[in-house]
């Protein structure tokens, strides 16, 4: 898509969820694969992972975070228009969990629900998703509710979490920035290739070893290839769209791959580390809430005296999106653990 | 760039946690840790250090260290 701009609508808070539960990358594996492990924790940055237990659902998650928002916000709910989901962790295959979620906040039966299917890209494909509703008039006030449930105990990468962002329509709020990008020539590069119509989940699908294949497949060396070659180039585009230089944001938020990606991107952008904001280390890759989830853990008490925020979101798709936001005034509550 | 200079970034890039006697001989098959965690950092050893692009392919492809030697250049 070519670059945009949206007007009238202001970011007025973000809360996250995690699970109660944490998984140690060093501690909760084998004993002997514990020297393994070290290099591993070493190279991707990520030692802790909150990780839901088997009954816990992401809308779980994300049903604390929105009671949360809305009551820090002091939000009516029968004035809540529109409640969209980014997740790739629906309850169930259908329904849309966004409509679930509409009855289980006690949202009104005039509210706009539905999900989007994107993964660690999503974030900003959801700003602009909802607040093009809102900037286009009769959505006034939105939730975007944006996370997965991907931690898996034997994968050292992923973990759960969701988060529950609130815009609303405002005619003196400062533009939005974005830059939406797709490229499905890559979707085997991360893909969970069984269980839709192309490949139905098979008993042979559920043998460990070789034959199991209802998990995720990653190629690693084609995400960090597409991740470090296509995003530095993006904010670059992005900052000369807005006209804003990289020493007016605040802080750039990145999509939480791993320390390799994040680290290589963050060079190539010759931006400062402070300037960027890492939750790997204790929160691990939480798919598309990687991005208001470090927000939350890393910068909360900051971001009340921010202004100007980059995000970036980048994954499985392929797809990435980058925003330029204007947050003042926002209202970000503490982190939750459900 | 010297062998030597490129087998000490291939050796700090690969983070390798038993130390190994590399040459631009080694099968990189044969070396114990050459692994996925491994090839991401050669990726990113030529992407930062030696501003080239490197890919999965790239990899699968070399045989001896001498032939990631060699894209270089």
């Amino acid at each position: 898509m070519a670059k945009s701009t949206l007007k009238n609508v202001r970011y007025a808070g973000m809360a996250s969820c995690v699970p109660q539960r944490v998984v140690s990358n060093l501690i909760d594996c084998r004993p002997e694969q514990r020297a393994e492990r070290e290099r591993l924790v070493r190279n991707i940055g990520i030692e802790l992972r909150p990780m839901a237990p088997e009954w816990q659902c992401f809308s779980d998650l994300a049903f604390e975070a929105a009671q949360t928002l809305i009551e820090k916000l002091e939000w009516s709910r029968d004035e809540i228009d529109a409640l969209i989901i980014i997740t790739q962790s629906a309850d169930y295959v259908a329904p849309a969990t966004a409509i679930i979620l509409q009855d289980r906040l006690g949202l009104s039966n005039s509210t706009i629900a539905f999900d989007v299917n994107l993964g660690c890209s999503g974030y900003p494909f959801g700003l602009h998703l909802l607040g093009s509703m809102i900037s286009a008039g009769g959505v006034r006030k939105g939730l975007l509710l944006v996370g997965d449930r991907c931690a898996q105990i034997g994968n050292p990468i992923f973990s759960d979490a969701a988060t529950a962002t609130a815009l609303e329509f405002d005619s003196g709020a400062a533009p939005m920035y974005f830059d939406l990008n797709s490229d499905g020539s890559g979707h085997q590069a991360i893909i969970y290739p069984v269980g839709g119509h192309r490949e139905p989940v098979a008993l042979k699908h559920l043998i460990e070893g070789r034959e199991r294949t209802v998990d995720l497949d990653l190629d690693g060396t084609a995400v960090l290839s597409f991740s470090t070659q296509r995003i530095p180039p993006a904010v670059e585009q992005l900052l000369d769209y807005a006209r804003v230089e990289k020493s007016e944001v605040d802080y750039f938020l990145f999509h939480q791959a791993n320390r390799m990606i994040n680290e290589t991107i963050r060079k190539k952008l010759e931006l400062a580390p402070e300037k960027v904001p890492s939750s790997l280390r204790d929160f691990g890759n939480s798919s598309s809430a990687s991005i208001p989830l470090t927000m939350t853990a890393r910068l909360n008490q900051q971001l009340e005296g921010s202004q100007r925020l980059l995000m970036c979101g980048f994954g499985i798709g392929l797809s990435w999106g980058t925003c330029l936001v204007d947050i003042r005034d926002a209202c970000f509550p503490d982190l939750i653990r459900a | 760039m010297k062998e030597e200079q490129f087998i000490a970034d291939f050796l700090e890039a690969t983070d390798f946690r038993d130390p190994v006697e590399v040459s631009l001989d080694s099968e990189l098959r044969n070396l114990p840790e050459w692994d996925s965690l491994a090839a991401l950092g050669v990726i990113v050893m030529f992407d930062m250090k030696y501003k080239k692009t490197v890919t999965g392919d790239h990899l699968d492809k070399a045989v001896q260290l001498r032939d990631l030697y060699k894209l270089v250049g």
